[in-house]
């Protein structure tokens, strides 16, 4: 890929201190892996992965400088906040940030730090707010992050303070049909560019409709003590948990009355998509909804397949495969934005150290849906995909063994097979864009980790970004 | 039996035997359905969730005290729980089921419950109480959890075995983030 080694450069120097961030054409972080390490820890072409790309901790940390620092987050829903001064406190990274929407209708997300001693500036999940005020010193900041006001600033202060650069550093902010992202970089690809051709998958469930997506109100919050790349992972590329072992339960539990495991006919027809670049990943069953009634059950199966809702979506999607057929997809926006369009959970995997992810889920519905399929969505999605949801409970099961088991030597030293589809996928299909194969596959997965390794040893996005 | 008022505002003089029956029936309920989770009975334990059971444990957030109001979700809004009989009965086939991992092999519980206050037993065949619970999971190798609350159940009389049935249970449990890596047992 590229045989600069990052051990020579050097900390880029800038006089700018606060607003959106430094010029990064070198790296901050002094590493302790050079270029060629990073790169080997995925071998794409004999399909082997290195488990440490999953425990290291000094990995984790440069991750949080090239990945977090540099990606587009996403950061909750527009609905989350419709109101001006509606705010919600959130993470980049271990970053916390601040959304608020503003007076003008446009959002705003800025560091959660107050620069005067570093104290987190609000320490709520959200509300509304007509400022925000540092409970340490009482340094108050507007709902746009300007410092306004700062207690004896003229008795105690001094000549060259000015209030117009000590406010916290702002990222910025865009959105994707009610999605919201937020970047630290000001030299990243606008969101658009970044998310490229994945936003066709996108559609699927932000677009169904006109009146575009709203929320369920509520976000839930939870701990799984492992690397946060499973998850991402997971539904970036790996319908085949699904459909082998993982989830048999899950679907026991959601089978209507009169129905049995073996009705829930598990479909072998489905696609894998790998997005051109930015490490994106899809993949979904195409046919019968019999796997969707054992998840979501009757109503929303029925409301997502037949009937006038569906028939809107085909019309939107220009195709009835797209709007009715396409079954489970699971679905990553690099590096952790996940969602599930027909279950409608969406969720943000927050890194907390090499061994500990908190998940943030909430779920969407389409805005114009009759009240009785949104509580429907409601009540489906936390008894499926949540901390008790009996899917997600088995999930959770998993990737804590994994973690766990990578305290070894032996365990880390042995690498992983993720050869799965390997040569397999190509971007010729004529009905959906990107490198397509078939829906058990790690193509996917190899381009997350792709992705991944590109952010971590190129620091400029001349040669990182998409072409 | 349960027709005269009894509740937390009754003075120590004017409790009825009854309302001490009821105490110690509503008790001894609880300590029974405790035993039936922690020993694994299940099918008994979901036995006890009548026909209308509403099982409900709603987010809690971090909110100013002039929020308070907000701290909790509300109906219609997301939950960690909110299941009628039917969920939970698909619930009771995961956790007995060859492949239900996430409690196979099944985690080791303790179900304490105090601070057992009768609210309302002005209805003779329901009674509106709150209680508190620590709830110990030790899981796998090395795995633990504590977690700690409060439940609000409606108990209807039954001529089953334990006197009761639960006809609503609210779970108010004291964690924004839920401090485990998932809510596969029952509170």
């Amino acid at each position: 890929m590229i045989s600069r080694k990052v051990t020579n450069m050097t900390t880029a120097k800038t006089k700018t201190r606060l607003n959106i961030g430094h010029e990064p054409k070198a790296f901050e972080k002094k590493n302790v892996w050079n270029v060629e390490e990073i790169t080997a820890l995925l071998d794409e072409e004999n399909g082997t992965l290195d488990p440490r790309i999953y425990s290291d901790q000094d990995l984790y940390e440069l991750e949080q400088e090239r990945v977090f620092g540099r990606s587009w987050i996403m950061l909750g829903h527009e609905a989350h906040v419709p109101k001006a001064g509606d705010f919600l406190t959130a993470y980049m990274g271990e970053d916390p940030v601040i959304l608020v929407r503003q007076k003008d209708r446009s959002l705003k997300v800025f560091l959660n730090q107050c620069p005067h001693r570093g104290m987190r500036i609000c320490r709520t999940d959200g509300g509304n707010a007509k400022s925000f005020t540092c409970s340490y010193h009482g340094w108050a900041y507007d709902i746009g992050g300007n410092l306004v006001n700062v207690p004896y600033e003229s008795e105690a202060f001094c000549e060259d303070f000015n209030k117009a650069e000590w406010g916290p550093g702002q990222a910025r902010v865009e959105t994707y049909k009610g999605l919201i992202f937020a970047n630290w970089d000001k030299n990243a690809p606008n969101l658009r560019e970044y998310l490229g051709d994945a936003t066709f998958y996108m559609d699927h469930m932000l677009d169904r409709t006109e009146a575009g997506t709203e929320v369920i109100s509520g976000m839930q919050k939870w701990v799984i003590p492992c690397n946060w790349k499973f998850a991402a992972e997971q539904f970036c590329s790996d319908m085949y948990h699904a459909g082998t072992v993982s989830h048999l339960s899950g679907i026991e539990a959601g089978l209507p009355e009169g129905m049995e495991l073996s009705d829930a006919k598990i479909p072998t027809v489905g696609y894998q998509f790998r997005a051109k670049w930015g490490g994106h990943g899809t993949g979904f069953y195409v046919g019968e909804p019999g796997m969707l009634v054992a998840i979501m059950g009757p109503k929303i199966a029925k409301y997502w397949t037949e009937g006038e809702a569906a028939a809107r979506a085909e019309r939107r999607l220009g195709s009835a495969e797209r709007a009715r057929q396409l079954m489970v997809q699971h679905m990553t926006v690099f590096p952790t934005c996940s969602f599930l369009p027909g279950i409608n959970t969406v969720r943000t995997w927050q890194p907390r150290g090499p061994n500990e992810t908190e998940i943030w889920a909430f779920t969407v519905v389409d805005a114009d849906a009759p009240d009785e399929i949104k509580e429907e969505y409601r009540r489906q999605t936390l008894r499926t995909f949540s901390a008790g949801g009996v899917f997600e409970q088995d999930d959770g099961e998993n990737w804590v063994e994994i973690q766990a088991v990578l305290r070894g030597h032996q365990a880390r030293k042995r690498r992983l097979n993720i050869q799965m589809g390997k040569g397999r996928s190509a971007a010729d299909n004529p009905h959906y864009p990107g490198s397509i194969g078939y829906v058990y596959n790690e193509e996917a997965a190899r381009g997350l980790y792709h992705q991944w390794i590109r952010m971590m040893t190129e620091p400029d996005w001349d040669t990182l970004g998409p072409k | 039996m349960l027709k005269e008022k009894v509740g937390p505002e009754s003075s120590a003089s004017q409790i009825s035997t009854a309302a001490l029956l009821l105490q110690h029936e509503v008790e001894q309920f609880y300590y029974k359905e405790s035993l039936l989770l922690d020993r694994h009975e299940f099918n008994d334990w979901f036995d006890l969730l009548d026909k209308d059971i509403r099982y409900f444990m709603p987010l809690r957030t971090n909110r100013t005290r002039r929020d308070q109001k907000l701290e909790y979700s509300k109906d219609g809004e997301y939950a960690h729980f909110d299941d009628d009989l039917v969920m939970m009965r698909g619930r009771q086939r995961k956790l007995m089921s060859d492949v239900g991992w996430s409690e196979s092999p099944a985690s080791r519980t303790r179900h304490i419950i105090a601070n057992v206050i009768i609210n309302d037993a002005s209805d003779d065949q329901e009674v509106h109480v709150t209680s508190s619970f620590i709830l110990y999971r030790n899981r796998l190798e090395r795995q633990v959890d504590i977690f700690a609350g409060e439940r609000m159940d409606v108990l209807r009389r039954s001529d089953n075995k334990l006197g009761f049935m639960i006809a609503k249970r609210t779970i108010h449990i004291d964690q924004s983030t839920i401090l485990s890596n998932n809510l596969s047992i029952f509170f």
